[in-house]
């Protein structure tokens, strides 16, 4: 299947011309993008430190990874809205780039692992459940969101 | 005068092997900066909680102060390897990034949420046992961290600006633009 048209679409779009238009457009929702990327960082890194008693270690964790999913779901949303129109203004650059389907490819599992599987894992109590599991899948969300992070970065080195 | 003095120590830097080595290496250069912006999610990750939990919207049923107090030590080493890589990234290309506009105010901006910091630990450090336990902080302590929160969301804008030319000395700025970013004749 080749999806080059479908990119070539979006960037000739109303939306990809309005943020190719001006050079401030881009650069303002990248830098949201950016912040949300904090509180994704927040969001993960509490749950996850707190799930390998890293951090934290005298607050329930239940309440932690409760807390932190909220406010996850929150930047993962504003990440995707963000990151769709800055995919928008650069589209038919990113189908050429390795790190663009690196990236999406790794957020894909990312948003599977987190909905199907961790979230409804830790809504139970954590007591119940076996120490290396929750240490497993603390280092695996950690490793995904580095991942998802890293070449995201990467995408304009390479572009 | 100033300006002078700042251009000439960045042409200083500029000519030193180790910022010809650094701009020059793509890869180390680029990973700096990566690591300058994921490092973000712990210095600023943890920040926003401290904050959030200052505006009664995080872990209301933790007292404050153990919150912060908790998510100190990742938040510094966090800002730590900010600073670290911060400071290399601004060696790597010192005499663009001293005459960038957004570079000064980031730096302001920085100066201002320092401050703002230092003064909230002190009025947490006096007053906390009154409202510790309280799920939404008292109104002071609850703008404190508002601020907080703008401060650093514009230190983060301003940073990812710096990459852009739009106001680069020797363009057509106008005279404010042209003091304010600093530029005097190399």
């Amino acid at each position: 299947m080749n999806l080059l048209p479908a990119f070539e679409w979006l960037e000739a779009s109303p939306i990809g011309v309005f943020v190719k238009d001006k050079a401030a457009t881009f650069a303002i929702i990248e830098a949201v993008h950016l912040i949300a990327l904090a509180l994704l960082g927040a969001a993960v890194l509490s749950a996850d430190l707190r799930l390998l008693n890293v951090v934290m270690r005298d607050v329930p964790s239940n309440s932690v990874t409760d807390q932190a999913h909220r406010w996850f779901k929150l930047a993962l949303l504003v990440l995707l809205v963000t990151g769709f129109f800055m995919l928008a203004g650069v589209a038919t650059k990113c189908y050429h780039n390795p790190f663009y389907w690196a990236k999406m490819i790794t957020l894909g599992i990312g948003i599977v692992f987190v909905f199907a599987i961790r979230a409804p894992l830790l809504r139970k109590p954590h007591a119940e459940l076996r120490p290396l599991t929750l240490r497993l899948m603390a280092l695996a969300s950690m490793t995904i969101w580095f991942i998802v992070a890293s070449s995201g970065r990467w995408i304009g080195f390479s572009g | 005068m100033l300006n002078t003095w700042l251009l000439r120590i960045a042409e200083w830097i500029g000519a030193t092997d180790f910022s010809v080595g650094l701009h020059e290496s793509y890869y180390m250069y680029a990973w700096i900066e990566s690591i300058h912006v994921i490092t973000l999610m712990i210095s600023l990750g943890m920040l926003i909680i401290i904050d959030l939990r200052m505006l009664g919207l995080w872990l209301t049923s933790v007292p404050a102060s153990k919150i912060a107090e908790r998510l100190d030590r990742p938040m510094l080493i966090g800002f730590s390897i900010m600073v670290v890589t911060g400071v290399l990234l601004y060696l790597g290309i010192p005499i663009r990034t001293t005459q960038s506009l957004w570079f000064r105010i980031k730096v302001i901006l920085l100066v201002v949420a320092f401050i703002n910091a230092w003064l909230f630990r002190r009025h947490m450090q006096q007053s906390a046992g009154s409202w510790d336990v309280a799920a939404v902080p008292p109104r002071r302590t609850r703008i404190a961290a508002a601020l907080s929160l703008t401060l650093w969301a514009a230190v983060v804008m301003c940073g990812r600006f710096i990459a852009y030319d739009w106001f680069d000395c020797g363009q057509d700025n106008s005279a404010f633009i042209d003091w304010a970013a600093g530029c005097v004749a190399g």
